[in-house]
C-alpha cells in the first residue's frame, strides 16, 4: 500500500487528472456566477444570503486548488482543500438524492444543460477520491515546485539506530 | 498544511469579491433569496395540459430573477404592462396580438430580438384569474418554436404580494 502511495507516478497522474478537472469545473462557474448561484439554490441547503458568496467563492478556490495541484505548490494545503470539496460534494448530491430532487450538479455546465445525473456525479466523485485520500498521506515531492514537507517516515529500527 | 490551505481559500476569496467588482456578469455579494413557503408548489391552472410548458413557483421565478438567469414577458396589455410588471420584462400582450402571421412575426422579432429560440423565456401575466400567459407560452412553443420556456402563473399579483420589485413607467395612467 506505502509503495503505492508514495509511488511518484501515480501521484503525478492524481494530480493531473484532479487539477483538470478542477480549473476545467471551475471554468464556467467564474464566467457565469449568476448560474452557478442558481444550481446551488437548486439544492436547497445553503442559506440564501450565502448562496451568492458561495457562487463567487469557491469557482476561485478551484482553480486555485487545480493549478497548486498540478504546479505542486502549497501542494498539502491544495490536496486538503480538494478532499474537504470533494466530500462536500459528495454529502450535497447524497442529500440531493436522498431527498429525490431532480437537480442538475452545477458541476461543469451552465444549469440548463444538464448532462449528467446526481448519480453519475456522485460515482465520479468517489472515484476522485481514490487519487485524492492517498496525496493526503504520500512522501512523494517529485515534479513539484515548492512541495513543502512531506510526512516524516515512520522510525524503522535501522534508521533509529543510526540516529542513536 | 492547514495554514497553506488557509492562504488558498484567503486568496480565493480576495480574487472572487474584487474580479466580481469589475466583472460584466457581476452578481450581488448577498442574493436576496427568499424562502417563501406557500405550501402547495406552482400554480397550475386547471386547464393546463401535459404538452404545456413548465410552471414556476414564487420561489424559483425570484431564484431566476435574482440569478439574472432568464428572459421575462409579460403577456397582458400594455395599460397594465406600465403600470408594474418585473423589472426589465419585456411586453407583447396577448390580447393584442395582430391578426396577420405576418405581423405577429414581425412583433415578436422585433420584442425579442437578440433571444435565441432556446434562451430561458418566462411567461406571466397578472394572476390567476389570467390565461395570457398560458396562451402565449403554447402559441410561442408550438408555432413560434422556442423550446426553453416557463409560465408563472402567480404572475404580477403574486410578485407583488411577496412585496419583490416592481417597475412601474412614467405612462401609467390609473
Amino acid at each position: 500500500m506505502r509503495r503505492i502511495i508514495d509511488n511518484d507516478y501515480f501521484i503525478m497522474l492524481g494530480r493531473l487528472i484532479l487539477g483538470g478537472v478542477f480549473i476545467y469545473a471551475s471554468w464556467y462557474k467564474i464566467i457565469e456566477p449568476g448560474a452557478f448561484a442558481k444550481s446551488i439554490w437548486y439544492y436547497h441547503m445553503v442559506p440564501g444570503s450565502f448562496i451568492n458568496l458561495m457562487a463567487l467563492i469557491l469557482p476561485w478556490i478551484e482553480l486555485l486548488v487545480g493549478l497548486a495541484l498540478i504546479v505542486g505548490i502549497w501542494f498539502r494545503g491544495a490536496v486538503l482543500l480538494v478532499n474537504g470539496m470533494l466530500v462536500m460534494f459528495i454529502i450535497a448530491l447524497t442529500s440531493a438524492i436522498a431527498r429525490n430532487l431532480d437537480i442538475d450538479c452545477g458541476c461543469f455546465k451552465a444549469a440548463e444543460s444538464a448532462t449528467s445525473s446526481a448519480w453519475e456525479t456522485l460515482i465520479r466523485d468517489l472515484i476522485y477520491m481514490v487519487f485524492s485520500v492517498p496525496m493526503l498521506f504520500t512522501r512523494s515531492r517529485r515534479w513539484m515546485l515548492v512541495g513543502g514537507k512531506a510526512p516524516t517516515k515512520p522510525a524503522t529500527p535501522q534508521s533509529a539506530a543510526l540516529s542513536g | 498544511m492547514i495554514r497553506e490551505a488557509v492562504i488558498l481559500v484567503a486568496l480565493s476569496t480576495v480574487l472572487a469579491l474584487g474580479i466580481n467588482l469589475v466583472s460584466p456578469n457581476a452578481i450581488p455579494y448577498v442574493g436576496e433569496y427568499r424562502e417563501i413557503h406557500t405550501g402547495d408548489g406552482p400554480i397550475v391552472p386547471p386547464e393546463a395540459s401535459p404538452g404545456d410548458p413548465p410552471f414556476i413557483d414564487i420561489n424559483t421565478a425570484n431564484m431566476l430573477y435574482t440569478t439574472d438567469q432568464a428572459i421575462w414577458l409579460d403577456a397582458r396589455i400594455p395599460e397594465e404592462y406600465v403600470c408594474g410588471t418585473i423589472p426589465g420584462a419585456l411586453n407583447i400582450s396577448f390580447d393584442y396580438l395582430p391578426a396577420s402571421d405576418e405581423e405577429m412575426y414581425a412583433q415578436f422579432d422585433s420584442v425579442l430580438a437578440g433571444v435565441a429560440k432556446d434562451d430561458p423565456i418566462i411567461v406571466f401575466c397578472g394572476g390567476e384569474e389570467c390565461e395570457a400567459s398560458l396562451h402565449m407560452a403554447r402559441l410561442m412553443q408550438d408555432d413560434l418554436g422556442y423550446s426553453n420556456l416557463q409560465v408563472f402563473y402567480g404572475g404580477a399579483r403574486e410578485w407583488k404580494r411577496f412585496e419583490f420589485p416592481v417597475e412601474r413607467s412614467d405612462e401609467c395612467v390609473e
